[in-house]
């Protein structure tokens, strides 16, 4: 297990998870707005500001979060807003990831790696749960799904292909157990999606009821995700943790202190939350019309559109450390975060459903159920060696490219849609 | 090792053909492969002709037709071709033209490595990775112009579980066999690359089936489907393209068959034979015979089918493929008894890598071209025959090291899909062949 020396003088920071360390990879430094300023508190608010807002490569998108909500505001044209929401949240997205980290200096580890876990993918749980509060169960679907299948074909794919390029002449390792461990997890989800799908099928016409049956047995199921998804927390954070540690033996440019004090990182958290949760509740009210405006289904842009979008800060930081040849960090991230989606948003969702007294299930539909069992495999057999190459890289991003074109060219009605 | 004297059209381009090391590094496991099918000719009886031209021409022919132990089918050639002039039964016609077809593809990879004596390894790397399966494709390109769809993919199809599961099969159950007790090792590396090519391939195989059935009407989605058909060829083009790169250029290393130790006393020597210009005039001969064969062929395979009793989708998933591969499958099996199971591998996947992300989805453009309506539904039987082939065959191979245990199920999984098609007798006549037992069910969750 490395340790950074820093680390050990400072006996605060906890050994950065995959996630941290691709935050702070799409950080910069904005030093502009620090050095004038006369009072105290003022310059504090500065230099917060800076850190926060400004400090990130992504802060060009930060004007389509006011643009958005004057879009809304004015009610100019339905599809503008969905654009301009999506823009926006790519920046807020990795900003909460950022904050995140921060405060998980001042928890510890076990807080901090829990809070990385739950909140990694802020974005997708929030428009996940507006989504289900207007009844668009499809959506979430969809959306989830997605998320899902871009990070194990696009985001691994590209990082793979880019590390490959880079690399060309040296030995690419990685540790396997943790892809091991992910793939495994992601299997159990599979089964779970594939379970009520084959129930549907197999038994139509011989029970008055399958609608209740495929419900109660997706519930079921996610309550099992879900204890799966905790007994993994456990094993990732206690007792298997060197397994998920990253290289850390010569990087970290920014020293392992927070940058900002815990409670105003809080409230940033907190701001930005609910600048995500307006955002998404125009993404989730506008989807139909931006469909029907632009010609593409519903499926397509729930699907390809909304993840990559939600994921591009996740995705920049993926290439970076593949760059650098640094696979197990692209790994952690890729596949946690599809793990995560998998055994815990899903699950969640379904649950939160249940107490709303809305019919959400597990069957996500043949097509993009046979897709999603298509992407486990092809991941786990890529990932199964301890070797990568540019070919495994092309192979997995050509595969999120075809399932790409399936979806957009389905436009034909599905057999029963909400 | 014939000296220069009496052999002067290896004098043809100026210099001597000789494989120096790279070259012989240079020489893809298929080539390999097929060398073991050679025979030494024998030039007494040649040398004895007085006239100089007239025993170059013999000894260049004796070494084409004859150099291989293959060359006792050459005589259906012309049987085949005399059985279609006279109009004489068309299930001889059928069976004359698959025996025929058997030595003419052994012949072209031959005269294609010779070729590539002349124009060095890439390029000779690059032959192969194309035309070393002409045979399959030149059999769906006739196919394809007389608009029978479901032939070209049921014989790509074929071909694909036939290198799979049969050669694959076959050779480590007799290599495990003839090596027991001895370590039994290969390079994974290679054939985790093609697993993963063909998985790739799996899956645009798959969306335009679930395309298929995940929609309330078939007919809704056949346009859909053969856009998304289309799409996916030319992803499939491209990925073929990135992988002969990787095979010939940048990951070299992971290809290429060792040889250290049988350099001495290997019986067939290290030089061209002929020479570069009657190469390809051989080639492009045999070419056309192979085309006239496989047009009797794709022909008759209708009435072969009813002569017979069997069904049309059993000849061309079982029979054809075994035929046209029969030359590369003995090779393999024979480098299995040596113990150089890369060599093997590298026929057997390379094959079926080449003709699951190449053939078929030229299949596809050529079709486009033409105006034929063919995607790459495959329908349930079919594509969840070679799914399963694929993840078998993908498992087995991940671990480098082989047992006859692995060959024997390889091969008991062939047999159960050859007996899956034999029993199957559904018409192929129509452009595509719904699986019966999954329509009820539904039709009946499409009325809940």
């Amino acid at each position: 297990m490395a340790h950074h020396t820093m680390e050990e003088d400072l006996n605060i920071a906890p050994p950065p998870q995959a996630q941290n360390l691709t935050s702070s990879m799409v950080t910069k430094k904005w030093p502009f707005l620090v050095t004038k300023g006369r009072f105290q508190l003022l310059r504090n608010f500065r230099a917060n500001l800076q850190k926060v807002i400004f400090g990130t490569k992504l802060a060009v998108l930060f004007p389509a979060v006011p643009l958005a909500v004057v879009a809304d505001f004015y009610s100019l044209g339905r599809p503008w807003i969905f654009a301009l929401s999506l823009l926006g949240l790519t920046p807020l997205a990795e900003r909460v990831s950022f904050l995140t980290e921060q405060i998980a200096y001042y928890t510890g580890p076990t807080v901090g790696g829990l809070l990385n876990a739950t909140c990694g993918n802020a974005t997708e749980m929030i428009i996940s749960l507006l989504a289900l509060y207007q009844n668009k169960v499809n959506v979430v679907k969809f959306s989830l799904l997605g998320s899902i299948l871009s990070n194990l074909l696009l985001v691994l794919g590209s990082s793979l292909l880019c590390g490959g390029l880079a690399n060309l002449r040296k030995e690419q390792l990685y540790d396997r157990k943790q892809a091991d461990v992910n793939s495994l997890l992601l299997l159990l989800g599979l089964l779970c999606h594939l379970l009520p799908l084959m129930f549907r099928y197999a038994l139509a016409g011989e029970y008055a009821s399958i609608a209740t049956s495929t419900l109660q047995l997706s519930r079921a199921s996610s309550i099992v995700m879900l204890i799966a998804y905790a007994a993994y927390i456990f094993f990732q954070l206690k007792t298997h943790r060197q397994i998920f540690d990253a290289q850390e033996e010569d990087e970290s440019e920014d020293g392992e202190k927070a940058v900002i004090g815990f409670w105003s990182a809080f409230t940033w958290l907190v701001g930005m939350t609910l600048i995500i949760s307006l955002l998404s509740e125009y993404i989730v009210a506008t989807i139909e019309a931006a469909s029907d405006s632009w010609g593409i289904s519903i499926s397509f842009i729930s699907i390809i559109l909304l993840p990559i979008v939600g994921n591009a800060a996740e995705h920049a930081g993926s290439i970076i450390f593949a760059f650098k040849n640094k696979l197990d960090i692209s790994l952690g991230v890729a596949m946690g975060s599809a793990t995560q989606i998998s055994m815990f948003v899903v699950p969640l969702s379904v649950v939160v459903a249940w107490t709303m007294g809305i019919e959400m299930d597990l069957d996500f539909k043949l097509l993009e159920t046979g897709c999603l069992a298509l992407t486990i495999i092809v991941t786990a057999f890529t990932l199964q060696d301890g070797t990568s190459h540019y070919m495994k890289g092309l192979v997995l991003f050509l595969c999120y490219i075809i399932i790409s074109a399936c979806f957009f060219v389905q436009k034909t009605p599905l057999i029963d849609d909400a | 090792m014939g000296s220069h004297e009496t052999e002067p059209w290896l004098l043809e381009n100026g210099n001597p053909k000789v494989l120096t090391r790279e070259m012989r590094h240079g020489r893809t496991a298929h080539s390999r492969s097929s060398m073991s099918l050679r025979k030494k000719s024998d030039r007494t009886l040649v040398q004895k002709i007085r006239c100089a031209l007239l025993r170059d021409l013999l000894s260049n022919v004796q070494e084409v037709i004859l150099g291989t132990k293959l060359s006792i089918l050459i005589p259906a050639v012309p049987l085949a071709i005399a059985a279609e002039i006279y109009g004489l039964a068309r299930p001889w016609v059928f069976i004359l033209s698959l025996l025929g077809l058997t030595p003419l593809a052994e012949r072209v990879s031959f005269i294609t490595e010779q070729v590539a004596f002349y124009t060095g390894p890439t390029v000779g790397g690059l032959l192969n990775a194309t035309c070393g399966n002409v045979t399959e494709l030149i059999i769906a390109i006739f196919a394809l112009s007389s608009n029978k769809i479901a032939v070209v993919k049921y014989s790509l199809l074929g071909s694909i579980l036939s290198n799979l599961l049969l050669v694959l099969g076959t050779s480590l159950l007799c290599g495990g066999i003839a090596n027991r007790g001895v370590e039994k090792k290969y390079d994974r590396r290679q054939a985790d690359v093609n697993s993963l090519m063909l998985l790739l391939g799996l899956l645009c195989y798959l969306l335009p089936m679930l395309f298929n059935y995940s929609a309330a009407s078939p007919a809704l989605t056949a346009d859909p489907s053969l856009y998304l058909s289309r799409a996916s060829s030319i992803v499939m083009l491209i990925a073929y393209f990135a992988y002969i790169v990787f095979q010939l250029w940048t990951h070299r290393e992971l290809f290429e068959a060792e040889d250290e130790d049988e350099d001495g006393n290997k019986d067939s020597e290290e030089q061209a034979v002929i020479g570069l210009w009657s190469g390809i005039a051989w080639l492009v001969g045999m070419t056309v015979f192979i085309a006239l064969l496989s047009e009797y062929v794709v022909d008759t395979i209708e009435d072969a089918s009813d002569s017979w009793g069997l069904s049309v989708s059993f000849l061309s998933i079982i029979l054809l493929p075994i035929v046209g591969n029969a030359a590369e499958h003995a090779g393999a099996i024979i480098f299995a008894f040596k113990n150089k199971l890369d060599i093997t591998l590298g026929v057997a996947l390379g094959s079926a890598t080449q003709i699951a992300m190449f053939v078929v989805p030229l299949c596809v453009t050529v079709a486009w071209i033409m105006g034929v309506k063919m995607d790459l539904n495959f329908n349930l039987l079919e594509t969840g025959s070679v799914a399963l082939a694929i993840i078998v065959t993908g498992f087995t191979l991940q671990d480098g090291t082989y047992h006859y245990m692995k060959g024997l199920v390889l091969l008991l999984c062939y047999v159960v899909i050859g007996a899956c098609f034999f029993v199957q007798r559904t018409p192929l006549n129509q452009a595509d062949v719904t699986n019966f037992t999954l329509k009820p069910a539904t039709n009946a969750v499409l009325g809940a």
